[in-house]
């Protein structure tokens, strides 16, 4: 049915890494690269090549700049039991995961290399002869073996607290979340944890525990010595506006990640509030509900509660993995089409852009205008006019005492602040160059290789007033009017009028189709000149940036409990230190067109 | 859902990475390579540490690229395989596995080692062994194997019996003949209570026995559809691969004849006109087939339906399948919103996803209809995606409001004004073509004026690709787009692309005869005079077509002269004779061309005398007006200058032509044959959705993506299912009915009769702990919970040690509350029953 055949993975330079034979005789990765390669990037996760024998379809995944190749090929005698494409592809995203779990993040070609032993057991026991059987990285704790040495190595890698691996987990981006259910003053006693070394993981202890894990996702016998749960909700935007600045469609997309590192087997309780949207209509859950769209779950949550109640009740793997996934129309559901009530601004994104093309004299110029929205009339959320205020607040001089700077020291939820601002402009094909760039903020760059001008703005520079940025394009040199050539042209080709030679009549052809295209009128009047720019015109630009402490669905954390009678192993007196992170991230998620 | 490790790539920066790299490019000590007498020496060692390094070494050069040789070490590996020590094993067998088929012999010493492990006290060494002992690919121990299994199979242990189910699968590989074993222990394997035996079990049997022995599941039928919540995902996809298949095989479509929902004003007619019922009973629309499912297959359906909230993709498109392909009306609609939710996905897989998702618009595009927003394209995709988006939004369009159809046509027309990208141009065109076959005259209408503005770009890839639409759109109903043909000749003054020049001389001389029906040709006859005239800097393709177009015109007036010479001398009677044969509008096509009404043309004509330079025939238009019978017809003469003109032309394929059309009209009294050549109605163009041609494909399947029937998936039946079996030739359904003694073991149970099933998952059954109590451990068949209760009572042990009492009160406290709770479930559970 889904035999994984094998795994071949490859560093950033497409060298070979890793090959692991599941099964049968699949084509092997010498082979089957060049063939990959041949395919113009982007290049589509399946490919098919009839050429081999047998013919093998081939499946490819990215991570880490880490190629992940599994062929699957088409010959064996008994039917039905051909790989499913999507089957192929999560087991190699599984197989990353599981990789990371083990190495830690990010998956470099160099961990890969020196441990090789691990990276063996986990690939063998993800799959037994190409069945896949074990998907979740944290049960595979129990039976992959690192043996003693290795683990103290791998203590900083697996994203304990204390270890320098991970810095961006334990910064001061999470707040001590005091406002967090009753049970959450544990905030001392997680600082201490912060700073103690991993050896609370007994190094020694022997991977494989007799009994089988209750609980398939998460290992057995976990031991912490601070006890830590942090939730991460991260929200990537895609919003598409029309030229005239009216959203066509806005999303945000979210993820929560859980992080877990409690003794025992806990039972927790994740409560989310929506921040006042869908007030007013049935209870909590039915809000939650109405804002999270098309949820989907780790296989721990226990999908009726989320039914009956809108609250996330599970126990957790050990570690690190991704609890929830969920999308917010930014819209909201209904939306009509009309102009009045869906702007820019009622989104309540901190920062929009605009754009207009086909200025100055002779055309050749447009601007990029970058723009903090004004919510109209109280049309954004409450979260969204705090977020406004701090941002203001926080790009003037001298308050909250002068630590507000752009980095990963700030950014809780009481101040949210925004980064890495970048405006990218695609050019066509046809722009020669981009001769002026006048920005009134930040840093712009024209760059031929891909053909785009990339615009970046400091945080701190970037007020209510916006910032704007001007490019004057130069065309390519038939666009300067040398009609004279074009004449001459059409003159040639009539002198080859009466010659029977095959392809000099091809050429005759495409010069008549030239002069008929180039043969524009001489006076070249603004009309023709605006005309002829518009096609060296921007067709969209691209708006990335992130914004730490805030989330544009506005969805809250409301409580994290740890549910003490339910939870087994671990003592009434343990509190867990909580912290919480939001995220929300464009890249290149907020698309203009014009 | 986003894998875990790309949520994190968003939370962690790039600095951190740098910072990691640099840190772990350092040069480590233990990848430098020692000789191989060291390695054995490290091998040979009594220390643990000294054995593991020396087998790390081992698997690193097995590993390495180049890979190094190691079967040298086999020997004294297998030697290590005596110690105890639990960190060695899982590298040695690795190693054995990888080298068994290399050197068959030294492998086989091993076997009695690894049989000495099968009986081992911990249930993990022996599922290990039971594991690599099947993964060693020499042929002469599959019957050694074979017994390992069986002992397995039987094995208290669940790590245990799911091992020996994925043996059971390497067992069969190895040795064709152990086949009808190994069927044997799938069935039992098959009715394990343990739900992630069972997955594996399933997953075995896919692999065995493909979609053959379908009689090994029925007796697990009902038990297999329950747990499939709790198993793990690659279970999931096997059993519902599996179940897909079994539906189709074992339950028989039953339909049944209702009478459709009525309307209120239907209603209130009844009720009025209750005098002739058997006028009303007549009506076949009335009525219309309703399935009766099958209770089993029922039980199958609403089982998957908590399988939409996965976090696995293939899950999710796999439940859609089965709802696809088994319900298409009940339970179709609950899996699109989850369908969409796979466009949020890892560039990867949103590809596939939307080949399915297309799949399943080509069947129900109303119901994604709701979703257009989420198939706006957006420019940093990659042109597979965008592709794939314009099927979408060009299939739901004819169920979309106006205001929405509307939308989607701006957005077509955005990105066909995308000059850098010549495919996305051409995709889009064809997108809004497609469109304009909505049954719905006025957004066709719309669709083809938007076609038409565009002729105007100044982009030749553009103007081309919407010339070719327009000419689709016109052939599929010539009668209705006449002005549009008109409209169209009056382009060629300033339409520049080639490619659209040809289509439009194409069309003038198909269907523009009709306009000006008087014998001279109408419109078609002066457009062709006008392209004379400019034939010298046409293009070979338009030339081409002018040929071809003098050719029609030619004949048509030959056509014409016969009929007028045969019906009566009198032109007022040719004119009738064409009136009636051309509908009737004579008149007003007459004086489109001279008259007043149709401008257009009237337009064009005029433009074509502006710039008319110093031409050969100044006299022709006025001669086309009033024809005299002494001189050649201005049509003659102008057909005699064109076929001059070709016959000097350059291209050998024009001039071949040219002579084809001499010979062809030569003999102006017999026109039957080259009517039939070049008058023959043309065959009406097909423009499909691009993945039509993929309809046959299973959804999910890998020929879908590829667009190819691939072997292994495409039998001689075809790629699709096999067909619903007749009704009376199905299995019987008391084969599915469970022994009674079995009831009440599994929890689900249980909840099958609450008729609480479905949005159950294995964290739910926590809760619902222990309806069996604490003595859930003792039975045999062990479920989550009573594995949670074993837990609970070392973690109490091992608290106490720890001096923590508490934590034991409180579970035995809680535990006490919790079976109160389950009971007084029980008790609404028995309400519910009676």
């Amino acid at each position: 049915m889904s035999a994984i055949e094998a795994v071949y993975i490859f560093d950033e330079h497409n060298n070979l890494l890793l090959t692991h034979t599941y099964t049968a005789r699949p084509a092997p990765p010498s082979i089957l690269l060049p063939l990959y390669l041949q395919h113009a990037a982007p290049r589509p996760s399946v490919l098919y090549f009839p050429s081999l024998h047998p013919p093998t379809v081939l499946y490819s995944i990215t991570q880490d700049n880490l190629l992940f190749l599994s062929p699957s090929s088409f010959s064996s005698a008994s039917p039905a039991t051909t790989a499913e494409p999507l089957l192929v592809l999560e087991f190699l995203h599984r197989v990353a995961d599981a990789l990371e779990e083990f190495l830690g993040s990010p998956l470099l070609a160099v961990k890969i290399a020196a441990h090789y032993d691990i990276v063996a057991q986990v690939l063998a026991e993800v799959a037994d002869a190409g069945v896949v059987c074990q998907g979740e990285a944290n049960a595979l704790r129990d039976v992959v073996e690192t043996g003693p040495g290795v683990l103290n190595n791998l203590l900083g890698k697996v994203g304990l607290p204390g270890s320098a691996g991970v810095p961006g987990l334990q910064g001061g981006a999470r707040g001590p979340l005091s406002s967090i259910g009753s049970s959450g003053s544990g905030g001392g006693a997680g600082g201490g944890g912060l700073q103690r070394p991993g050896s609370g993981l007994q190094a020694l202890q022997p991977a494989q525990t007799a009994q089988g894990t209750a609980i398939p996702w998460r290992r057995s016998n976990v031991r912490h010595t601070s006890n830590e749960l942090y939730v991460d909700i991260v929200e990537t935007l895609s919003v598409t506006l029309a030229p005239s600045g009216r959203p066509l469609a806005a999303f945000a997309y979210g993820s929560i990640a859980f992080t877990c590192k409690v003794s025992g087997v806990p039972d927790l309780l994740l409560s989310l509030s929506t921040g006042g949207k869908g007030a007013g209509m049935g209870n909590r859950g039915d809000q939650l509900r109405a804002v999270m769209e098309r949820t989907v779950f780790h296989p721990c949550v226990r999908l009726g509660r989320w039914k009956s109640e809108g609250v996330l009740s599970f126990v957790p793997p050990d570690g690190r993995f991704a609890l929830c996934g969920y999308e917010v129309d930014l819209l909201g559901p209904e939306a009509p089409l009309t102009v009045g009530k869906n702007t820019y601004g009622s989104l309540g994104l901190p920062a929009g852009v605009e754009v207009t093309t086909g200025l100055g004299s002779s055309a050749n110029d447009f601007e990029v205008r970058l723009t903090q929205p004004t919510t109209s009339g109280g049309g954004g959320s409450a979260a969204t006019a705090s977020l406004q205020s701090n941002l203001s607040g926080g790009s003037g001089p001298g308050s909250r005492s002068g630590s507000f700077k752009p980095g990963p020291g700030s950014g809780d939820s009481k101040a949210p602040s925004l980064e890495n601002l970048t405006v990218r402009v695609p050019l066509p094909a046809a722009v020669r160059n981009v001769t002026e760039l006048r920005p009134s903020r930040g840093e712009a760059r024209w760059n031929p290789a891909d053909g785009s001008v990339e615009w970046k703005v400091a945080a701190k520079d970037f007020g209510p007033l916006g910032a704007v940025l001007r490019c004057t394009i130069q065309g390519p040199p038939a666009a300067d009017g040398d009609d004279a050539g074009a004449e001459l042209n059409g003159m040639t080709a009539t002198t080859y009028d009466y010659n029977d030679d095959e392809p000099s009549s091809a050429y005759q052809t495409q010069d008549s189709q030239e002069k008929r295209s180039n043969g524009a009128p001489e006076p070249v009047s603004r009309e023709a000149r605006v005309e002829r720019s518009r096609e060296l015109m921007p067709t969209s630009a691209t708006l990335s940036f992130g914004v730490k402490g805030w989330l544009a669905s506005g969805l809250k954390v409301e409580s994290l409990l740890l549910d003490n009678k339910k939870s087994r192993g671990l003592g009434q007196e343990v509190k867990p230190y909580k912290g919480v992170k939001y995220l929300t991230v464009s890249r290149e998620g907020i698309e203009l067109r014009c | 859902m986003e894998s875990i490790s790309r949520i994190s790539s968003l939370l962690e920066t790039a600095r951190d990475l740098t910072l990691e790299a640099a840190r772990d490019a350092g040069p480590r000590k233990s990848t430098r390579p020692l000789p191989a007498p060291q390695i054995k020496k490290l091998l040979d060692s009594r220390q643990e540490r000294e054995v593991l390094d020396g087998l790390r070494r081992v698997i690193a050069m097995q590993y390495a690229n180049p890979p190094q040789a190691t079967l040298t070490f086999f020997p004294t590996v297998l030697k290590t395989l005596s110690h105890p020590y639990p960190s060695t094993r899982p590298l040695v067998y690795n190693y054995l596995i990888h080298h068994a088929e290399l050197d068959p012999d030294t492998a086989l010493l091993s076997i009695n080692t690894i049989q000495k492990s099968l009986s081992d006290r911990n249930p993990r060494v022996r599922a290990m062994a039971l594991k690599t002992m099947a993964g060693i690919r020499v042929p002469v121990i599959s019957q050694i194997v074979s017994l390992a299994i069986k002992k397995g199979v039987s094995d208290l242990s669940p790590l245990v019996r799911k091992a020996a189910a994925l043996a059971c699968v390497k067992c069969v590989r190895l040795d064709e003949t152990t086949r009808p074993q190994v069927e044997e222990y799938l069935a039992v394997l098959l009715a394990d209570k343990q739900y992630y035996v069972a997955g594996a079990a399933v997953q075995a049997f896919m692999e065995v026995c493909g979609t053959e022995r379908l009689d090994l599941i029925h007796p697990a039928y009902r038990r297999l559809c329950r747990m499939v919540v709790d198993m793990d995902e690659w279970g999931q996809l096997a059993l519902l691969k599996l179940m897909t298949v079994y539906a189709r095989r074992c339950f028989p479509r039953r339909t049944k004849r209702t009478k459709r929902a009525q309307t209120q004003e239907q209603k209130a007619q009844d009720f009025y006109e209750d005098l002739e019922p058997e006028a009303q009973q007549e009506n076949e629309a009335d009525y219309e087939e309703t399935e009766i499912p099958d209770p089993d297959l029922t039980l199958f359906l609403t089982s998957i339906h908590p399988l939409l909230q996965s976090r696995n993709s293939a899950v999710i498109v796999a439940v859609a399948r089965a709802y696809l392909y088994l319900s298409p009306t009940a339970h179709l609609p609950q899996a699109i919103g989850p369908l969409i939710a796979l466009l949020r996905s890892p560039q990867d897989i949103q590809q596939v996803a939307l080949h399915n998702i297309v799949q399943v618009c080509l069947a129900q595009p109303a119901h994604f209809a709701s979703y257009y927003r989420h198939f706006l394209i957006r420019s940093t995709e990659p042109p597979q995606t965008r592709g794939l988006k314009l099927e979408v939004l060009t299939l739901i369009f004819p169920s979309c409001s106006p205001d929405i159809q509307s939308l989607l046509l701006a957005e077509l027309e955005h990105f066909s004004r995308s000059p850098e990208d010549p495919a996305l141009v051409r995709d889009s065109v064809k997108a809004i073509g497609r469109c304009a076959q909505s049954p719905n005259p006025a957004t066709s209408r719309r669709c083809l004026s938007l076609l038409l503005s565009q002729l105007h770009s100044s982009d030749d890839n553009l103007v081309g690709e919407a010339m070719q639409v327009i000419r689709h759109l016109i052939q599929r109903s010539p009668a209705e787009h006449r002005k549009t043909v008109v409209r169209l000749a009056r382009n060629l003054d300033h339409l520049t692309s080639a490619t659209a020049r040809a289509g439009v001389v194409w069309l003038v001389g198909e269907f523009a005869y009709a306009t000006g029906e008087d014998g001279g040709g109408g419109v078609a006859a002066d457009v062709w005079r006008i392209l004379v005239k400019g034939y010298v800097g046409e293009g070979e393709e338009v030339r081409g077509q002018i040929v071809g177009l003098g050719a029609k015109v030619y004949l048509r007036w030959l056509n014409w002269r016969k009929a007028d010479g045969q019906v009566a001398d009198d032109p007022e009677g040719a004119v009738k004779h064409e009136g009636e044969s051309n509908g009737g509008d004579l008149p007003s096509s007459r004086s489109a061309v001279d008259g007043n009404d149709d401008g257009e043309v009237r337009g064009f004509r005029e433009d074509a005398f502006a710039d008319q330079s110093p031409t050969d025939q100044p006299e022709h238009h006025r001669q086309q007006q009033q024809q005299k019978k002494e001189r050649p017809h201005p049509i003659e003469l102008l057909y005699q200058h064109t076929l001059l003109l070709a016959r000097y032309t350059p291209s050998y394929h024009l001039r071949d032509r040219a002579r084809f059309y001499r010979a062809l009209l030569g003999t102006p009294s017999s026109t039957e044959l080259a009517s039939l050549l070049l008058l023959a109605p043309k065959p009406v163009p097909q423009a499909p959705s691009p993945s039509e041609s993929r309809r046959s494909y299973l959804l999910g399947s890998a020929s879908l993506i590829v667009g190819e029937g691939l072997r292994g998936e495409v039998g001689e039946r075809g790629a699709g299912l096999p067909e619903w079996v007749e009704e009376g030739r199905e299995p019987d359904p008391g084969l599915r009915d469970e022994k009674g003694e079995e009831r009440g073991e599994y929890v689900g149970e249980r909840e099958r009769d609450s008729k609480g099933l479905g949005g159950m998952s294995a964290g739910e059954r926590l809760d619902g702990v222990l309806a069996a109590g604490g003595g859930a451990g003792a039975k045999r068949g062990k479920t989550l919970d009573a594995w949670l209760n074993d837990d609970e009572e070392e973690e109490a042990d091992e608290s106490e040690e720890s001096g923590g009492g508490s934590s034991g009160e409180g579970t035995s406290s809680e535990e006490e509350t919790e079976t109160e709770e389950s009971e007084s479930e029980e008790d609404e559970d028995a309400g519910l029953v009676r």
